[in-house]
């Protein structure tokens, strides 16, 4: 049993980041009725981001560059982690201007649509960052390992799963301690009940699109150290956040968290003693749960399906 | 839909006039700077994006995951001439299996949901089949794929063509490709087809008119899985190779973007403009520039923008205009005399 | 026997009950008339007995089998057709093809796949003769989304009328018809009434207590008063509610 305990650790880790990818992804879909295909450039663009804020080659004139460098990495990590997501919610406004022809449509017209825009960032990301993949520096004492019960830790893998947590404290916060929780929640089964209490929609939902953006774009920055930075981790980001959210249920926060956890701790354990396939696992535990519960675990019948 | 006369045969004349330029295009193929070998991909890439127009345009299922159809395929037709026999009839035959006993099990689990569910649960099980095909060493040969797959003989009774080389392999497949645009002529027009689309109108209508919706769903995604894989199995010949990449999500976004560019929502031949025009414009622009991807995903991004339609979409429309502004100059002239 | 008998039907959704404890006979061949205020739950009851919504308790039996918990297509099949208040109808069909599909020798062929559906008349014939009982019979190749909106409330009908029902329930039929349009389909529903059985819910009272033959009035998801337009004019409850306004 305590050969488990770090790949239950691992799993439960794992399980958080991915709740942290999912949740912004949850937040759209849930407002919106249309899934984002770009979350998951959103989520690199993220990391690149930070990257260019914090990695040795800031997009600077040399000599700013080098004053840009005197700040300690922790300052720049710091401001990086509050910086990327709202560069990248300025490209979630952009998105969301051109998603808003499709609410109301057939799901299929603002998957394609986010999938042509997945395309687009995905490619500008390469032409720009190149396809190598690259490190996103930490500041030293977040990095590093320790020592407990003869194993070896890594110590980022733990600021990263607080963060995370911290992060879906606060999106908790929002949706069940704020009027705007109420109106994202009203306005995911009612539009017209928004629109009645006076509450413009159409900002509503840009709100909620930057806010996921944003989210999408802090994973990132959190994911990157432990995953790495390349071109193509927005795609293997954002299908887990799939299976989170039709395992979890789509329109429900605890859904999403706890179907996460599962997730993780099912990669986690397999990963003891198959790694090959511990990917697999995921995709079995979503075929498992959903064969018996149709709409995943929270899942309420959604107006989606008609 | 033009007019129930072209509904009700089995060859139109679209088909062949379809036909007919696709037959010529060896001829002129090297003269406009392409090259054979697109003329079979462009080929099979049509079958496989009529197969999956079926469970889109006609049914309107969104599968995001039929790549791993068009992938079981091709490793099937590889894996069916390593281990049972090195026949071309038998290993198409294989490869069709395979795919509709795949597209069987994922129905079964999918075939009662609609919209977003359905969606998001191709993308699950189209990412099963990739991850499978990508860690099953043994049998797939993982990341380096499944190579060696020899383009067999076409034997019909004592006679035996040789398909090797790739302009009588294009023959081939384009008349394989005539037998599957009739089969599929006729089916969507007949009364399954009607069904399948009335499905797509409103599915709670069709079930309350005492129809199955249900076994509807399940049976034609079973059929446009078996033509993937029928597709796939092609494909895996026409390449000597089977990779893992075929499934993963992005190639299996490609064929509806394919499928929806061309117009297959609204017409029977959209699809088959898509592949022509992705797969030229993939090889046209990638000569030019690497980044090919961004300016496709940006054109795509307009067309859903400004013509959801598609490609056949805006053709109808101006054909509609057309006719409407002709039919408005007619009433003009006339009124006159009547008036 | 009634043909239709509905036993305690309870219908739950999440903690809200919707319908308490209904009860309801109809027989063959009556017009049996269901009224009450919005959100009372007409259309959940119409659900529940278009096999659209299973009661969570309950009986609904049709000649004396139960059919309740069966799914739309098996009660559709026993002879169960039905309208919709929000109007379903096929938009990319023309309107033959709307009825041509709701045929039961189309259903008996409907995984056919050798005949092509154009060019066989048989179908075609059978489509057009139900249209034109509708008065739509020079509207046969007009797709349905190009329809007036009264043609498309009659076209709604002749898709159910083409399934040869038993029982017919309508959903709010003259919803959005002006005068004319809900003259002329008061005139088709007297034209069918005593050969179909009919199960309308209605809003407009004074087309429905000039046809109906009983009424029901469902009210917090219960039937509070029922019996024929002459007695429930003197219902209290009809009275009170200005729905007695009429004649």
């Amino acid at each position: 049993m305590f050969d488990l305990l770090p790949h239950l650790l691992n799993g439960l880790v794992l399980g958080l980041l991915l709740a942290l990818i999912a949740l912004g992804f949850m937040l759209i879909i849930g407002l919106m009725e249309q899934i984002n295909l770009a979350h998951g450039s959103l989520f690199a663009l993220g990391a690149y981001f930070a990257l260019m804020l914090v990695g040795p080659k800031p997009p600077l004139p040399a000599d700013l560059a080098a004053q840009w460098l005197q700040i300690p990495l922790g300052w720049r990590y710091g401001m990086a982690l509050i910086i990327a997501p709202c560069l990248a919610g300025i490209v979630g406004i952009a998105v969301e201007l051109c998603m808003r022809r499709t609410y109301g449509k057939d799901p299929l017209y603002g998957l394609l649509l986010t999938f042509g825009v997945a395309l687009v960032l995905e490619e500008i990301i390469r032409l720009t960052w190149g396809t190598r993949d690259h490190v996103l520096p930490v500041p030293a004492g977040m990095s590093g390992a320790f020592l407990f019960s003869d194993l070896i830790w890594s110590r980022y893998r733990f600021y990263a799963a607080g963060m995370a947590a911290v992060a879906i404290g606060l999106v908790w916060l929002l949706i069940e301690k704020t009027p705007y929780g109420a109106m994202i929640k009203a306005g995911a089964h009612d539009s017209e009940m928004v629109r009645a209490l006076g509450v413009n929609l159409s900002k509503l939902r840009l709100g909620v699109f930057v806010l996921g953006t944003m989210l999408a774009a802090f994973a990132g920055i959190v994911v990157a150290p432990i995953w790495g930075i390349r071109p193509h981790m927005g795609v293997d980001a954002v299908v887990p956040a799939f299976l989170i959210i039709v395992l979890g249920g789509i329109g429900s926060f605890w859904g999403a968290v706890i179907a996460s956890l599962l997730v993780g701790l099912a990669v986690g354990i397999s990963g003891a003693y198959a790694s090959e396939w511990s990917l697999l696992s995921m995709y079995l535990l979503l075929v498992a749960v959903v064969s018996i519960r149709a709409r995943g675990l929270f899942g309420k019948k959604s107006m989606l399906e008609v | 839909m033009t007019g129930s006369s072209s509904e009700a045969r089995l060859i139109t004349p679209t088909m062949l006039g379809a036909w007919l330029v696709l037959a010529t295009v060896p001829l002129w193929i090297n003269a406009i700077g392409l090259y054979p070998y697109i003329g079979v991909e462009i080929v099979i890439w049509s079958i496989y994006a009529l197969a999956f127009n079926l469970v889109l345009g006609t049914s309107g299922l969104p599968s995001f995951g039929h790549g791993a159809f068009f992938g079981v395929g091709a490793y099937a037709f590889g894996l069916t001439q390593f281990n049972i026999a090195a026949n071309l009839w038998v290993c198409l035959a294989g490869a069709i299996l395979a795919g509709a006993f795949a597209g069987l099990i994922v129905g079964l689990l999918i075939a009662h949901r609609r919209g977003i569910y359905f969606a998001l649960m191709t993308i699950a099980f189209g990412q099963i089949f990739w991850t499978i095909s990508v860690k099953w060493h043994s049998v797939t040969g993982g990341e380096d794929g499944l190579l060696n797959i020899l383009r067999l003989p076409a034997t019909f009774g004592v006679v035996s063509f040789d398909i090797s080389d790739n302009e009588t392999l294009y023959y081939f497949v384009l008349a394989v490709f005539a037998v599957v645009v009739m089969l599929l002529w006729r089916l969507v027009n007949s009364p399954y087809g009607r069904i399948l689309s009335a499905i797509r109108q409103s599915e709670t209508r069709t079930a309350h008119l005492g129809y199955n919706v249900w076994l509807y769903k399940l049976s034609v995604i079973v059929i446009s899985a078996g033509l993937s894989g029928f597709a796939g199995g092609l494909f895996a010949m026409a390449q000597r190779s089977a990779f893992p990449d075929v499934m993963n999500l992005a190639q299996s976004g490609l064929i509806v973007m394919m499928t929806l560019v061309g117009g297959g929502l609204v017409s029977f031949w959209g699809p088959v403009i898509g592949v022509i025009i992705f797969l030229i414009a993939r090889d046209v622009i990638g000569a030019m520039t690497n980044a090919w991807a961004l300016y496709f995903g940006a054109m795509f991004v307009l067309l859903v923008l400004f013509r959801p339609e598609g490609i056949a979409g805006g053709a109808k429309l101006l054909m509609e205009r057309w006719k409407a502004r002709r039919e408005a100059s007619r009433v003009l002239s006339s009124a006159p005399r009547s008036g | 026997m009634a043909l239709i008998e509905v036993e305690g039907v309870h219908v739950r959704f999440g903690d809200r009950v919707v319908l308490e404890e209904i009860n309801l006979a109809v027989n063959e061949g009556e017009l049996h008339g269901i009224m009450g205020p919005n959100g009372a739950g007409k259309t959940t009851f119409f659900n529940t007995l278009t096999g659209s919504v299973k009661p969570s308790r309950g009986r609904i039996r049709l000649e004396g089998a139960d059919i309740a918990g069966l799914g739309p297509h098996a009660i559709a099949r026993k002879g169960v057709a039905r309208s919709f208040q929000i109007m379903t109808l096929f938009n990319d069909f023309t309107a033959q093809e709307n009825v041509m599909v709701a045929l039961p020798a189309f259903r008996a062929r409907g995984f056919d796949v050798r005949r092509a559906v154009a060019g066989d008349s048989a179908l075609a014939d059978e489509a057009n003769e139900v249209l034109a009982s509708v008065g739509l019979g020079e509207k046969a190749a007009i797709s349905a989304k190009l329809l007036s909106y009264g043609e498309r409330r009659a076209l709604e009908i002749a898709v159910a009328l083409a399934q040869r029902p038993r029982v017919l329930c309508l959903d709010e039929p003259t919803s959005g018809l002006g005068t004319d349009g809900t003259t002329r389909l008061a005139e088709l529903i007297a034209k069918l009434k005593g050969k179909l059985t009919i199960v309308a819910v209605e809003h407009d009272m004074r087309f429905l207590f000039s046809l109906a033959d009983r009424i029901s009035v469902i009210h917090w998801g219960q039937v509070v008063a029922r019996g024929t337009p002459r007695e429930l004019q003197e219902n209290p409850w009809v009275k009170r509610s200005n729905l007695g306004s009429f004649g």
